[in-house]
């Protein structure tokens, strides 16, 4: 049997996260905190302006990780900092970087991609969200998703911005045109897709918003035939408080914050 | 001039140019056809092949454009030649008073060009089709019915293409003659990128391109935001014209396994387009309208847009059905020179790969 955790959520981060419903789905993980009592083991963050404040300060309360759900760009530098002098976890819950085909341990997946990275000819992504998300969130997210599939971007460059999207250029390490679009409709599925188009074929990665357990979709063609890879029918929520729990019970750090500052690195070079 | 044509008896085609599109495309799509059409004069300036592909349809060959013209069996004048002799043998087709003529696309290279198309178009009263199957593919025509008020809406156009190399869906289609092959170039070399993208798009994204407008209400004012070309054949290209964002992708790789995707994306409708490859005869695109949370689905039907343009040639050669209108063929043709120019523009402004800050 796993450790079980306490967990806290306020209600702007239950909003955010599901927090409560994520919890009943991890009954031997997670327990809420006693109203009264020590602090809780993990507070669950919303990820709004400010969200690297509330995460520190959680921290110093005591807590032993916390989970941040849908952070917006912000400067993680600081918590960076009080999380590893607290030897506390923070860990991000995205809603497409956080599936399980890309935070969990799916090497297969990781794999695929690389092999088809090393042959790659053009790199396709488009990110979609509805109407009044704002296209910079959007962007960071997508921006996430990308790095978390292995993807490194180079010479980055904002293509347009409007009111209903974006377009980013970038370059592959060997060279391959990379685009990354982002399109604010409701009449498609609040996607993300990368498609790593090679010599020979293709790898697809479709991952869905976390509101439902959507698996995700992971697609590979070569010269030997079509491939589709096994993924889980388990929502970006709740592979992230599984993580969470994994990280704080076993001791093993987390590298959310890394990761999330390498995107914050590639956004602050496309809106400077 | 042609033959004084019987109601109900197959009219006759002639077609200028035997090259793989005429071998791969047209002959077999005509052959699905011959209850109202048969090939009857085949011109090429290579007599071989000429002669070799009049064979295969029992059809007279020649050598020169003025001899299949003057043939009175020839009703529909396909013109299958090299870009550059599109214009002038469309205006010869008209004055020599056939029917009806087929033009591959693009069917002018300048916009002075398809005017004087058009001036002669309407003098003689010769209807004119530009080959853009797209338009034609039952698949697409269903989806224009059924759209509604979808395209005042639009905001996000994209257009992705997966292919591989023409000859493997040529040696499909048929078995060709005379193919050139390829050569070698240097993808470093400016002018090398600037031809690559000159028939990127003039080649491949202007199948989509009359699609891409009819979204478009200010398709003049399209800027070319970025281009850039993807190995060994292939392009990204960012467009905007006025609010509409355009996207267009492809890639002609090595894959066996084509994608052809058109879409068109409001804030809450979108079309999703699936075309099939060219060449081929594997039917017509199947489309996907979701609005409302529903998705309608039209199609595949059992014919491509190649032989959807026969079709509608045989109509028109017969006194039926409506032409397409001259302003139509030259905004189209206007668009797609105007972002082949301007994709190349960029290419001398800044190198192989340019891009600039837009924001709106």
């Amino acid at each position: 049997m796993s450790a079980q955790l306490s967990l806290y959520a306020d209600p702007q981060a239950e909003a955010a996260g599901a927090v409560a419903a994520v919890a009943a789905s991890l009954p031997l993980s997670f327990a809420p905190a006693p109203a009264q009592g020590p602090a809780p083991d993990v507070v669950a963050v919303a990820g709004h302006t400010g969200w690297t404040q509330r995460a520190a300060g959680a921290i110093r309360g005591g807590a032993r990780g916390v989970v941040v759900t849908s952070p917006v760009p912000e400067d993680a530098g600081q918590l960076t900092a009080q999380a590893s002098e607290s030897g506390a976890t923070v860990v991000l819950d995205q809603r497409w970087a956080g599936n399980a085909v890309l935070a969990g341990p799916s090497a297969n997946v990781q794999d695929v991609i690389a092999d088809a990275l090393r042959d790659a000819v053009l790199v396709d992504s488009v990110a979609v969200a509805a109407p009044g998300t704002d296209p910079l969130q959007l962007l960071t997210e997508q921006l996430s998703a990308v790095l978390h599939a292995g993807i490194e971007l180079r010479n980055v460059r904002m293509v347009q911005r409007s009111a209903n999207g974006y377009t980013v250029a970038a370059t592959l390490p060997g060279g391959a045109p990379t685009a990354l679009q982002g399109i604010l409709t409701s009449s498609l599925p609040a996607t993300a897709s990368i498609s790593v188009l090679t010599s020979a074929g293709r790898a697809d990665i479709v991952l869905p918003e976390p509101a439902a357990a959507w698996p995700a979709e992971v697609r590979v063609v070569n010269a030997e035939g079509a491939m589709t890879l096994p993924t889980l029918y388990e929502s970006a929520h709740r592979t992230s408080w599984s993580r969470a729990h994994s990280h704080i019970t076993s001791g093993n750090p987390a590298n959310d914050l890394g990761q999330f500052t390498a995107a914050m690195s590639l956004l602050t070079q496309l809106t400077d | 001039m042609s033959s004084q044509h019987q109601s109900g008896a197959p009219l006759g085609v002639g077609i200028l140019g035997a090259g793989p599109v005429t071998q791969a495309i047209h002959l077999p799509s005509l052959a699905r056809l011959t209850d109202i059409l048969e090939v009857r004069h085949i011109m090429d300036v290579d007599p071989a092949v000429a002669e070799s592909v009049a064979g295969r349809v029992g059809a007279r060959f020649s050598t020169s454009v003025e001899e299949l013209l003057a043939d009175p069996g020839v009703d529909i004048v396909a013109i299958c030649s090299p870009h550059q002799f599109h214009a002038a043998q469309v205006i010869a087709s008209c004055r020599a008073g056939k029917k009806a003529v087929l033009c591959e696309k693009p069917f002018a290279m300048t916009g002075e060009e398809a005017a004087g198309i058009s001036a002669v178009s309407a003098e003689t009263g010769v209807p004119i089709i530009v080959g853009a199957m797209h338009t034609f593919d039952p698949g697409w025509l269903a989806a224009e019915a059924a759209w509604g008020d979808l395209p005042e809406q639009v905001h996000t156009i994209r257009s992705s293409i997966v292919l591989p190399p023409n000859p493997r869906f040529e040696d499909f289609a048929t078995e060709i003659v005379g193919r050139v092959p390829m050569p070698e170039q240097d993808l470093s070399d400016p002018e090398v990128i600037k031809a690559r993208l000159q028939g990127g798009v003039m080649g491949l994204a202007i199948h989509d391109l009359p699609l891409v407008r009819r979204f478009t209400p200010d398709f003049a004012s399209v800027e070319v935001l970025h281009a850039e070309i993807a190995q060994p054949f292939g392009y990204v290209i960012s467009l905007r014209a006025g609010a509409v964002s355009i996207e267009l992708r492809a890639a002609m790789n090595g894959t066996w396994e084509p994608s052809w995707v058109f879409e068109a994306i409001g804030d809450d409708a979108a079309l999703r387009i699936d075309f099939t490859p060219s060449y081929v005869h594997a039917g017509s695109a199947a489309a996907q309208i979701r609005k409302d949370g529903q998705t309608l689905f039209l199609g595949p039907y059992g014919h491509n847009g190649y032989e959807g343009e026969w079709r509608k040639l045989a109509e028109l050669a017969r006194g039926t059905g409506q032409p397409p209108s001259a302003e139509t063929l030259i905004h189209d043709l206007e668009f797609a020179l105007s972002i082949a120019d301007a994709a190349d523009g960029l290419v001398d402004a800044a190198g192989a790969t340019v891009a600039e800050e837009v924001s709106a």
